[in-house]
C-alpha cells in the first residue's frame, strides 16, 4: 500500500505586513527631508503680522556664530550665490523661494552679502521668522 | 460545601507595545519637523554693477544704525518713520519711484534691521541694498 506523503505547506507570515509598509512609508518621508538644517542654532527674530512662508527651494541659515549654511552645509559667502543659482536652475518666477534663517543677533556684515547673493542667484527672498505672541486680553 | 472561584487573569495582549511606541515616535517626530514656518516675503530688485545715477537719487534713502532710522537726513523713531513713509510713497505712482535705498551700518543687528525692512514692505516699497563693496587698486 503506498501512503500519500503529506502536503506541508510553508506561506510567508503576512501578519506584520502592514505595520512593515507604514515604519517604510514613514522612513521615506524623513529620508526626503534632504534640506534638514535642524542642526543650525539660531534663534529668529520675532515681528507682528507675519505669513505662513510656503515651501522652499533652499534653505540658507546664519546661525549664532555667524556661520553660513545652505541646505544645512556650512557654506562660504562667495560660494553661495553659485550654488543657488544651479539649485534654483530654470525654475520660473514666484517658484524660486529661498528661506533665509537669520540669527536675531547677527549684524548687517553678516546677513547683507547673503541677501546680496540670493538676490544676485534671482531667489524670491522669504525671511523666517516667529510670530509675536498675541497680547493676553 | 462552598467551592472557591477559580480567578482569571486576563492580561491584555503586551506583543506589540514595543512597536506602538516605536510608531509614536516616529508619528511624533515627524509632525514636530513639518510644523510650518511662518515669515515675511521681500522682492529683491536683481543687484546691477551700474545704476542710474540719476534715478537713484530721486529714490528715497534710508540709513539704520543700531540705535537710529534715518529717512532722507531726519533721524525717526519707528512709528514715525513708517508714517512719514507711507506718506511719502503714496505720492509716488511709477514702481520704479517706489524703490527705497537701504543703507546699513556693519553693526546693525537683524532684529532691529528686519522691522525697518517690515515697516517699507508695508508702505509699498521696494527694498534696494546699498553695500560698500571692496576694490583693490594698484598704484604704479
Amino acid at each position: 500500500m503506498k501512503i500519500a506523503r503529506r502536503k506541508m505547506t510553508a506561506t510567508v507570515p503576512s501578519f506584520a505586513m502592514g505595520d512593515i509598509g507604514f515604519l517604510l512609508l514613514i522612513f521615506f518621508v524623513i529620508l526626503a527631508r534632504v534640506q534638514d538644517d535642524s542642526h543650525v542654532q539660531w534663534d529668529p527674530a520675532i515681528l507682528p503680522n507675519l505669513e505662513g512662508a510656503g515651501a522652499a527651494l533652499a534653505n540658507v541659515a546664519i546661525d549664532s556664530a555667524y556661520k553660513t549654511y545652505l541646505n544645512g552645509e556650512e557654506i562660504k559667502n562667495e560660494l553661495l550665490g553659485p550654488r543657488l543659482n544651479a539649485i534654483l536652475g530654470e525654475t520660473p518666477a514666484g517658484q524660486r523661494n529661498v528661506f533665509l534663517k537669520v540669527h536675531r543677533e547677527a549684524q548687517a556684515q553678516h546677513f547683507e552679502p547673503v541677501i546680496q547673493a540670493i538676490g544676485e542667484a534671482g531667489g524670491d527672498l522669504v525671511h523666517i521668522l516667529e510670530p509675536e505672541p498675541e497680547p493676553e486680553s | 460545601m462552598k467551592l472557591p472561584r477559580r480567578q482569571l487573569l486576563i492580561d491584555p495582549p503586551a506583543a506589540s507595545s514595543s512597536d506602538i511606541a516605536f510608531i509614536l515616535i516616529i508619528f511624533f517626530l515627524v509632525c514636530a519637523s513639518v510644523q510650518p514656518e511662518t515669515g515675511m516675503a521681500q522682492t529683491l530688485p536683481r543687484t546691477e554693477e551700474k545704476q542710474d545715477r540719476k534715478q537713484q537719487s530721486r529714490n528715497l534713502e534710508v540709513s539704520i544704525t543700531p540705535s537710529s532710522i534715518v529717512l532722507n537726513g531726519s533721524p525717526l523713531n519707528l512709528d514715525e518713520f513708517r508714517r512719514r513713509l507711507t506718506a511719502a510713497l503714496q505720492a509716488k505712482k511709477r514702481p520704479e519711484d517706489k524703490v527705497v535705498v537701504v543703507k546699513s551700518t556693519p553693526k546693525t543687528p537683524y532684529d532691529h534691521w528686519i522691522r525697518v525692512s517690515q515697516a517699507i514692505d508695508d508702505a509699498g516699497g521696494v527694498i534696494t541694498l546699498e553695500l560698500e563693496s571692496e576694490r583693490t587698486i594698484t598704484v604704479d
